[in-house]
């Protein structure tokens, strides 16, 4: 059994959801009230890997939501009765979804291990991280040359290098893809020195600096709502890689030469019977799933049952293989440019050798 | 991959209290009440619903006697702050649940007897003491620490109880849930400020006290729907 730890993206939508499942108090009740509210095992249901092994997974809500971040303790508290949850129910592993993971790293809620009478064993959960990484990598190495983006001679911008699923994706592609230049773009000079150093490569740059010279952005960390990109200044074509949580990216600048594609999300190979990803908004919902919820199931079908993506900066590229294996064996690939994003781009090119 | 601010964790790990201000005693001696009114119903109700269930009344009269020493340990902590507890206030806070159980004692209905006073109320002092552990005085934590393994013991006869015969007593369990919870839920109102006090959390209170409810629920055979359903009544009472 592999379990999912979820949050709807906001409290108007977690009442849509409470008012979808037939709990009328819930969609009427307050944001108080809420903060109050336990987590929620919500369904249980099969998958089938290509392979023909079948797995059964839990969705368990943390009933957690966006608004929630500026009250440390109830934010803390939905992501650790989550975990109880999940641990009580029995499952092997969980993967942390959303927020969770980032409240459970930025917290650093692995200083508390007991819970109530439960102590929480940590190699029951995983943050998805390697998988997620890995995905985007892929995403980088497959869209960039359907943009006629080529990555030998590209530079690529990293926004959020220094985190977990950042500095992954940057020892990657670095090591693995092969790119130009990395623009490493992040907050704490001291990390991005360090980071840099074991890259043995990558020039560390403002974002305002980088974004005018960036072939491709990856986005790991989050923007602030107030975040303005100058449309204009941007390189065409311009791949942008949207990892971060939300994925808010697209409104802001898609389009005349700019090609955004949500990051970290797998299609899987058929229909999934759950529910819950209509509420995270995928495009496809029976299909469409974060990577690191993949990951979840993915350590359940090789049957790891370790937290193999845990703590911060430990993501090795043995474990992204590892992991990019299982994923195309089981039967996930990560989502392309889809057709009119792609016959967009053709055009923009037949405009471009035109003029 | 979004970013948060950490703040200071000295917030959810910090100081205990100082057990020695009036303030702090004020608190206790309504809280330390309401334990010892619980534990002392609790000891009665477990007596009385072995009136109903005689080939029970052996084991009832075993955990009710549990809770008759959990009432003597209570007594002592407050003995130990020089503190004394209003019994007054406690009976009172008591008193709609304890007229519920009345009732429902009078008609015979056991699921309904069970439910508040093996499933609510247990569920309510397990929460409640695992959030005081942390922030007692050495003394009183030694004897909560003892006691709440107990109350597991009593919420389990509940839920094994209810499992046996949820069948038959179905929707006798939706309406005593319907009439018993926004009870759990004013209580919890009413004790807020002097739970505050002791620096127990009534956001925690309400959550913990759930999460122990909806196990209970879980492990007689309700859905999660069901589940999900019967305790949105707490949070919304």
């Amino acid at each position: 059994m592999f379990g999912l730890i979820g949050h709807s993206s906001s409290f108007a939508q977690a009442q849509e959801k409470a008012r979808d499942l037939g709990l009328e108090e819930m969609a009427e009740a307050d944001m108080l009230a809420w903060c109050s509210a336990p987590p929620q095992l919500l369904e249980t249901f099969k998958v089938t890997s290509r392979t023909g092994q079948t797995i059964e997974g839990t969705y368990i809500d943390s009933c957690f939501v966006p608004e929630m971040l500026s009250r440390f303790k109830t934010a803390t508290r939905k992501v650790q009765n989550a975990m109880e949850m999940a641990q009580k129910n029995g499952i092997n592993v969980t993967a942390l979804g959303g927020f969770t993971s980032i409240i459970f790293e930025n917290y650093d809620l692995s200083k508390f291990q007991q819970i109530r009478n439960t102590t929480l064993e940590w190699e029951r959960f995983t943050t998805g991280n390697t998988h997620t990484a890995w995905v985007i990598c892929q995403q980088v190495e497959r869209n960039a040359p359907l943009l006629g983006i080529d990555l030998s001679r590209a530079k690529v911008a990293v926004v959020g290098a220094t985190g977990d699923i950042g500095s992954a994706v940057c020892r990657w592609l670095s090591q693995k893809t092969g790119v130009a230049e990395l623009l490493l773009v992040a907050r704490q000079q001291q990390r991005l020195q360090d980071l840099q150093t074991s890259l043995g490569g990558g020039t560390i740059l403002s974002l305002e600096e980088a974004l005018p010279q960036a072939d491709v952005v990856v986005w790991v960390a989050s923007l602030p709502q107030t975040l303005s990109i100058d449309h204009a200044s941007l390189r065409k074509p311009c791949l942008m890689i949207d990892g971060g949580y939300p994925k808010n990216l697209d409104a802001k600048v898609a389009g005349d030469g700019v090609h955004v594609l949500k990051g970290g999300i797998v299609e899987f190979w058929q229909d999934i019977g759950w529910q819950m990803m209509e509420v995270a908004e995928m495009e496809n919902p029976k299909r469409h799933l974060f990577a690191c919820f993949a990951e979840a199931m993915l350590l359940e079908f090789e049957g790891i049952h370790t937290n193999f993506s845990w703590g911060r900066n430990n993501i090795s590229l043995a474990n992204m293989e590892r992991i990019g294996e299982a994923s195309l064996r089981h039967g996930f690939q990560a989502i392309g440019l889809n057709p009119a994003q792609l016959s967009r781009a053709a055009q923009g090119g037949v405009e471009l050798a035109a003029a | 991959m979004a970013t948060l601010e950490a703040p200071e964790l000295s917030a959810a790990v910090g100081n205990l209290p100082d057990f020695t201000t009036e303030a702090y005693k004020d608190a206790y001696s309504r809280i330390n009440a309401i334990v010892i009114e619980g534990e002392q119903e609790a000891h009665d109700n477990y007596i009385s619903i072995g009136t109903l269930l005689p080939d029970q009344a052996e084991e009832l009269t075993k955990l009710a006697r549990m809770e008759l020493k959990h009432m003597k340990g209570f007594t002592a902590c407050a003995n130990n702050l020089g503190v004394v507890a209003d019994m007054a206030f406690a009976k009172e806070f008591f008193a709609p649940l304890h007229n519920n159980f009345k009732t429902a004692l009078a008609a015979g209905k056991v699921p309904t007897c069970l439910l508040i006073q093996a499933l609510l109320i247990e569920a309510f002092a397990i929460s409640a003491y695992h959030i005081y552990i942390p922030v007692a005085d050495p003394f009183a934590r030694k004897i909560t620490e003892g006691v709440v393994k107990d109350e597991y013991t009593h919420l389990n006869y509940g839920q094994e109880w209810l499992k046996a015969n949820l069948e038959s007593c179905r929707e006798e369990l939706e309406q005593a849930n319907r009439d018993n919870l926004p009870l759990i839920r004013r209580m919890l109102d009413e004790v807020a400020g002097d739970a505050a006090v002791l620096q127990m959390d009534k956001e925690d209170l309400i959550e913990d006290f759930l999460i122990a409810y909806q196990e209970a629920l879980t492990e007689i055979g309700f859905s999660t729907r069901e589940i999900a359903r019967m305790a949105a009544a707490a949070l919304v009472g």
